[in-house]
Formats: structure tokens, sequence, C-alpha cells
């Protein structure tokens, strides 16, 4: 905190100071009535329409789901050479989605960025529910998600272990390591805000409940003492986590030798377009709650214009990659992996190539104006675009390298069935339904966090926290 | 006196806590702890505690887990398990790398988050005195206590007086925990009997639902896919037949047909097999299948299924039989004679001649000579 208080107290012009990231008096104690009150109160009626459209989405996945497991994969459009279809692309998708929260709670609490406090909470909320979207992929294009404990290295009467040397199964541990770490990061953060929710419930039940949701935290400086080394420990480790996930999601493509997935570039690049895609849905989703929580002053204009701002860097990035990709495949003389970034770009699903290109890397330049930083019609139409954009780049990446390989005697075009459609719709009504269900039940910003935050909070800094 | 845990007395701010902090200390009438409702910086300091282990801890834990996890994917990969994939060397450890990262992460996460809320902080701990005290409403919202724990001999009296005049307020004294009863609150363990109770029903539910499964039409699009099974009509083909003959001239493997014109043609042909021990056991295992039931087990024509048929079988040991050549004998075997049918489809060429092997050592075994003994 030291460098920021000296900066506050030399006499900077107003557009060099950093921004108040609270708008508004807020004390520590009108914080917990603004935030708290939504797990304690009853829901407005446009929530419960909320959840009912993603409940009715979600219910139609699984019935879907089940349609699978009965019918087996041929109800996809999945056919040989495109066996990965809409089963890793939503994948991929959803571990992606993932990313943002990890980035905002791990990294950027190491580097001491104090807007990321406000909107941490919700966006690991949602890394944890996107990673559970994620896993549902895998399981059921396996087909038989019931041996899916096969995966597990465990002494066997079959007699088998599993292959160490295979991505898929460091895709694996990847995944449920991330899952594993985000829970325990999201419901350490939680548990002295649940401390607050048990003192100040009005019945025995929901008193109880918290109760042992916190496990009878009562804030003592021995307690803080060790959180803090904890929470700054675990940080850390997240950190490591938010380049390694993606990186290892890569290995499934770039440790095979398909044209288009056999490249150098494929771990930062996905790791870079996780966290664009993260950072697009966690803005739409904070966008609608402060809106409709009654956040504003929490999370102010100046939050959404510093994550416009990752999203636009994510951006150039993402357009500097899809060059890397083209130069790859031009310096390479390998007429195959010509041919495939051509198809990329112009064969029967070029448009899907160009969609990616203007929604990834042509659109979000908007966001170099301040206006659209900060005006919610462009980042919502920005961040859409980044969501569908994301979406088909894994889309491209998947079917297009596929279904034209090596072997033009085995090229087959794909075409999605509604059960795909279906199937995706369903993992965004789950995803849906478990942010609404947290943004109830859960408070959904980081209380105890934020009060340590706060103007004149620390002892000794007088107002210099502003 | 009634056990005392302690007096606690709360302040309006962190600044009013910590200068309050070292004149208590030094009049050192307990053990001092502060309640927080978030982080305050400085305070572990201002009261003289010591560090947190967690750090050491966690370099510890995440070195073990790493350590385990290349040790264990070596053993499986190299020792128990050996699998070579893309032509790697059992043992190379470069491909391990990525689930020993994995595992370094979560073991070292687990030993900070549940190592510093089991281990460390001794929770959950549902019947802290602190937790029963007025002042908890406020210690989790925004108000700032200091206590003053009883240690040795404690004076509840002076602690409040020296908390008083540190300008403390609400000051209370917080009886001891009842000894024996460690979850007074009962709400905590009705809440505990629902979660059991509820575990409990779903288990029975699970169970319920995995008998009933098989009650369900198994996923069977294996089995119920189209297909053509042997000896099934089929519209398919002209002939309605599900199954197709052979080409015309097709050789079965093993079976390269000798076109025998006549038994006169084939009495002129050579045994090409050796008399080997494995010729004449494969001669004799053929011998006692396909022969024995109608020429007998010593081939002397008293069959071991008496009477099946009206023909009487040849007896194999007379002595006209003893001169006939090879090549009549397997003329007989392919064509068949009398009432024997050909067994040229049931014996292929080579155990033909190792019947025949086989057949001329029982003949001689049957009319042994005194010089033929040992």
């Amino acid at each position: 905190m030291g460098p920021e208080a000296a900066g506050q107290r030399l006499d900077l012009p107003e557009s060099l100071r950093t921004p108040a990231l609270i708008t508004g008096t807020v004390t520590a104690g009108s914080l917990d009535d603004q935030v708290l009150r939504y797990p304690e109160g009853v829901p407005a009626r446009k929530w419960f329409v909320a959840i009912g459209v993603s409940l009715s989405a979600m219910l139609l996945g699984l019935v879907l789901i089940g349609y699978t497991f009965f019918q087996g994969i041929g109800a996809w459009g999945n056919n040989s050479p495109v066996f990965w279809a809409f089963g890793i692309i939503n994948f991929v998708f959803w571990v992606g989605i993932g990313h943002a929260g990890t980035l905002i709670s791990a990294i950027l609490f190491i580097f001491r960025k104090r807007w990321r406090t406000a909107i941490a909470r919700f966006a690991e909320a949602m890394t944890i529910f996107a990673v559970i979207c994620a896993a549902i992929f895998p399981l059921i294009h396996v087909g038989r998600p019931w041996l899916g404990f096969w995966l597990i290295p465990y002494p066997n009467q079959r007699g088998v272990w599993t292959n160490f040397r295979s991505p898929l199964l460091w895709d694996v541990f990847a995944v449920s390591t991330y899952f594993l770490v985000s829970l325990m990061f999201w419901y350490l953060g939680l548990v002295p805000d649940l401390a607050s929710l048990r003192d100040r419930a009005g019945s025995r039940r929901r008193r109880a409940i918290y109760a042992i949701l916190c496990l009878g935290w009562r804030g003592s400086a021995t307690h803080w003492k060790h959180f803090e080394k904890a929470y700054l420990l675990l940080a850390g480790l997240a950190t490591g986590l938010v380049l390694s996930v993606h990186s290892v999601v890569s290995f499934d493509f770039a440790t095979s030798i398909v044209p288009g997935w056999h490249m150098t570039i494929f771990p930062p690049y996905f790791v870079v377009g996780a966290i664009f895609a993260g950072f697009a849905m966690v803005l739409m989703v904070l966008i609608v709650a402060r809106e409709t929580m009654g956040l504003k002053n929490l999370i102010t204009g100046f939050h959404l214009e510093v994550m416009n701002k990752v999203i636009l860097g994510m951006s150039c990035l993402m357009g500097y990659a899809y060059a890397v990709e083209g130069f790859s495949a031009w310096y390479s003389m390998n007429p195959v992996l010509h041919h495939t970034f051509m198809n990329y770009i112009s064969g029967r699903y070029g448009w899907a190539g160009w969609l990616t290109i203007w929604c990834n890397v042509l659109m979000p330049q908007l966001l170099w104006f301040r206006r659209c930083r900060r005006g919610y019609p462009w980042m919502v139409l920005v961040a859409v675009g980044v969501t569908v954009g994301m979406w088909f780049e894994r889309f491209v990446i998947i079917v297009v390298s596929l279904y034209q390989d090596y072997l033009p005697s085995s090229w087959h075009f794909y075409a999605p069935t509604l059960v795909d459609y279906g199937i995706l719709l369903g993992s965004f009504g789950i995803f849906f339904t478990l942010v609404l269900a947290f943004a109830r039940v859960l408070p959904v910003i980081a209380t105890s966090e934020l009060k340590a935050d706060l103007p004149g909070s620390q002892p000794g800094h007088g107002g210099s926290h502003g | 006196m009634a056990e005392v845990f302690g007096v606690l007395g709360l302040f309006e701010s962190a600044d009013a806590l910590l200068a309050a902090i070292p004149g208590l200390r030094a009049r050192n009438l307990g053990r001092l702890e502060a309640y927080t409702p978030y982080p305050v910086h400085g305070l572990e300091r201002a009261l003289g505690q010591r560090r947190s282990p967690v750090g050491g801890m966690v370099l510890v834990m995440g070195i073990l887990g790493a350590l385990t996890a290349l040790a264990f994917q070596w053993w499986v990969s190299a020792v128990d398990y050996p699998l070579v994939t893309g032509g790697k060397a059992a043992g190379s450890w470069q491909a391990f790398v990525p689930i020993m990262f994995e595992i370094t992460v979560l073991s070292a996460t687990f030993t900070a988050g549940l190592g510093m809320l089991l281990l460390l902080n001794r929770l959950p701990f549902f019947n802290h005195p602190v937790l029963h005290s007025r002042a908890i409403r406020g210690i989790t919202r925004d108000r700032f206590a200091l206590a003053v724990e009883a240690e040795g001999a404690f004076d509840p009296e002076a602690a409040s007086a020296a908390l008083a005049a540190s300008g403390a307020r609400e000051i209370e004294v917080l009886p001891a925990p009842g000894r024996g009863e460690p979850l007074t609150a009962r709400s905590i363990l009705d809440v505990l009997a629902g979660i059991a109770g509820a575990c409990l029903v779903a288990g029975f539910l699970a169970y319920w639902v995995v008998k009933l499964a098989p009650v369900l039409p198994p996923v069977s699009h294996m089995l119920d896919q189209p297909r053509l099974d042997p000896q099934r009509p089929s519209a398919f083909f002209r002939d309605g037949r599900g199954m197709r003959p052979p080409v015309p001239g097709t050789v079965a493997r093993g079976c390269l047909p000798i076109r025998l014109a006549s038994p006169e043609a084939a009495a002129l042909l050579v045994n090409p097999l050796p008399r080997t021990p494995e010729v004449l056991a494969r001669g004799r295992a053929e011998f006692e299948v396909r022969c024995a039931v109608c020429h007998g087990v010593l081939g002397n024509g008293i069959p071991t299924l008496s009477a099946a048929y009206g023909a009487k079988p040849a007896n194999l040991m007379t002595p006209a039989m003893r001169q006939t050549p090879d090549g009549t004998i397997y003329g007989v075997i392919v064509l068949g004679k009398n009432a024997m049918p050909s067994y040229a489809a049931d014996l292929p060429e080579a155990d033909r001649w190792a019947v025949i092997h086989y057949l001329r050592a029982l003949q001689r075994a049957q009319n042994a000579r005194d010089e033929d003994l040992p």
C-alpha cells in the first residue's frame, strides 16, 4: 500500500489520480447491510423469471444428455474423422470461461490491483460453475460415463494402470486440480463472510446453517494472521494454475500430429483466449448484477472500464496468435498445413473463421474509445461478440482441422445435430442456474476483504485508502 | 468463583484498538487477543504474536507432493506396468511433469487451506465463549474487540477495569465453556442430523435406482444394428440367402485338392510325411476321433459304436490290408468306399497321411514278431 499512499500525497492532476473504487459513503456496517441483505431476503419476481428460464434450458440439456446415453454418441453430429466436435468445443469453451475468475482472484491479488476486490467473489464463483459445465462434456463424450472412474489411477481388478504419458490424462488432473483449488480459494474467502451472515441471522435454523458453513469463525487476530498468509499462498498457487490449465488443455491438441493442431504457439494462445473469453463473460454477468442488485456504488464504471481494457489487450494478443498461425502455415512450406489454414478462412466453414476474426480481433478494437469502454451498449456488444467468437474459434480449430486432414479418402464434412445445439444450450442453463442460485444464497461481494480496503479502515493510514 | 474464560471489551475503530494494546500488554493481566471484522495491519506485531507457519507447511507439503507424484508415475510407467508410448523409454520423466505440477499445487493448496482452518485455527469450534458473547454481532460487522483471556491467576475485576481505562466499552465477562458438552447449540445438531438423514435417503434412492436399472432396456444398439446372421434368409440377395456361397473354385486354407481320378491313380501316391513321434501322435488323435468309431480303436473292425450301422466295417489288420499301398488307403479316405463316406472334408491333407502312418504302426503292433521286442 506504500507507493499508492505516496502517490496520493503527491499533488497529481485529477486525470492521473487513482479513481475511487467506491462511490458515495460506504462503511463496514453499511456494506454488510447492502450486500448481505440478498441472502437474507426474498428474491424479486425477475429473479424467479430468470431462474425459470435458465432451469428450462438446463432441463432441456439434461433430457438431451439422457437421450445421448440411451441412443449413443450417434445422436450427435460426430463422424469419422470429426470424432471431436461439440463435446470438446464446449469443454474448451467452458474451461476457458473459468480462467477470468482465477486471474482476477489470484494474479491481480498478487499484483495488489485493488479493483479486483469488489468483483473477485463473483468471478471466482463463475470459475467454479464454468468448470462444472466443462467437466460434463468429456464425461458424456466418452459415451459410457459410468466408467469415468477408469481415469483415476488406483490399483484395480482390471490390472491396468492409466497412461501417464497421455495428454488426455494430464487434462483430467489439470481440470480436477483446477476445480478443487478454485473451490478451496472461493470457500476460504467466504468463511469470514459466512460468519457475518451467521451473526446477522434472525432464525435459529439459518444461524445454524451458516455456523456450520463458517466452521465457527470468530475473527480473532490469530485467525486472521493465518488466514491472510494462507490466502496469499493460495493466490500464488492459483497463479500457476491460470497459466497451466489451459496450456494442458492445449496439449490435447498440440501433442497430436493433426495439421493445424501441432503448433508450439498453442499453450499461450489458449491461455490468452481463455482469459479473453472469461473476462467477457464476467463483464456481462457483472453488468446484470450491478444493475439488478443495486451494486453500482461498489462495482463502478471504473471497474467495467478496467475490465474492458483487459479485454482489449487480450484481443490484440489473439490477433497476434491468429497471425502467427497463418505465418507458421506459410513458413512451414507444408502443403497439408497450408491447406488446413486456407480451410479456416475459405473452405465450406470459411465463414466461421472470418466470424472468429471479426468478433475476437476487429470488434473489440472499439474499446480503444473511452465512450465504448464506459457505455453499456458498446461493451455488451463486444462482450457478446467475444463469447460467440471464442466459441467459434474452438469450432474452427477442432472441426475444420479434422474434417480434412492428411488422408483425402477419409475426408468427411461435419454438421451438428439438434441434440448438439440443445446440450450446448443446456450447459448455459446449468451455468446461469448456478450463478443465480449463488447470487441468492451467498454474499456476491467479498465483504470482509472489501472492509479492509475501505477508507480509514486500517490504522495509521488516515484517509489515504480512498 | 465461577470459571471465567476472559473479559472482552469493544472499540469503535482499528486505531483505538491498536492504541489500547501496549498499555494492557504491559500490565500482564492475561493473554491478550483481538477480534476484528477484517485483518487489521500491524495487529499481530502489536499483540506480540509469532509469524504464521503456513508458509513452511505449504513448502514441505508441496515438495512432498511433487516427489510423490514423480515416484508414483515412474513406478507405474516403468516398473509395474511398462507401456511404450511414442517410442520413449519407459521411465522418461519429462512426460510426468504436468501431473507432477498439478499434484504439487493440489497438495500445497489443501495444506494452506485446510491446514490453516483445521490445524492452526482449530476449527470447527462451535462453542467458543466469544461466539456466545453479545459482542460477536459487532465483531463480524464493524466493531473491534479486545479480550483479556484467563491465564494462571486471573482477576476479572482488574481486567475489566484495565479495559475500561484503555477506552473499551460494553465490557463483558465471558464464562468458560462447560466441559463435556462440546456442541451445546441444539440447532447445529438438528442440521447435522438433517444432513445425515438426507444422505441416508439419497443413498437408499440411489440403491433403488441401481437395482431397478436392469429392468429398463439397456443401451443395446450394438446388438440391434441391422446385420445378417449366419444361415438366415435375406431379401437383399436374389437367391434369398443371407450367406454367400463361395465363388466357384474357391479353395479353403490347407485344403488344396488333389484330383483323384480313380482309386487306381491314388495307389501311386507316396506318403510325404516323415515318421516322427509328432506325426504319429497327430495320426493317433485323428484316427481315434474319425476312424475308431467304425474300425475300432485297434483298427480290427470291432466298432466302438456297436452295431450302429447296418454295414460291417472293414478289419484293417488283415494281411491283405497290410499289403495295400499307402496311396490306396489315401484314396479310400478321400473318395470313400462302400458304406464309408468321403472324409476329405474332415481330414485335411496332412492329417490323412498322419493317420495312415499311425495305421501302419497299429498294424505292426498287432502283428508283432519276436524280433520287434526290445
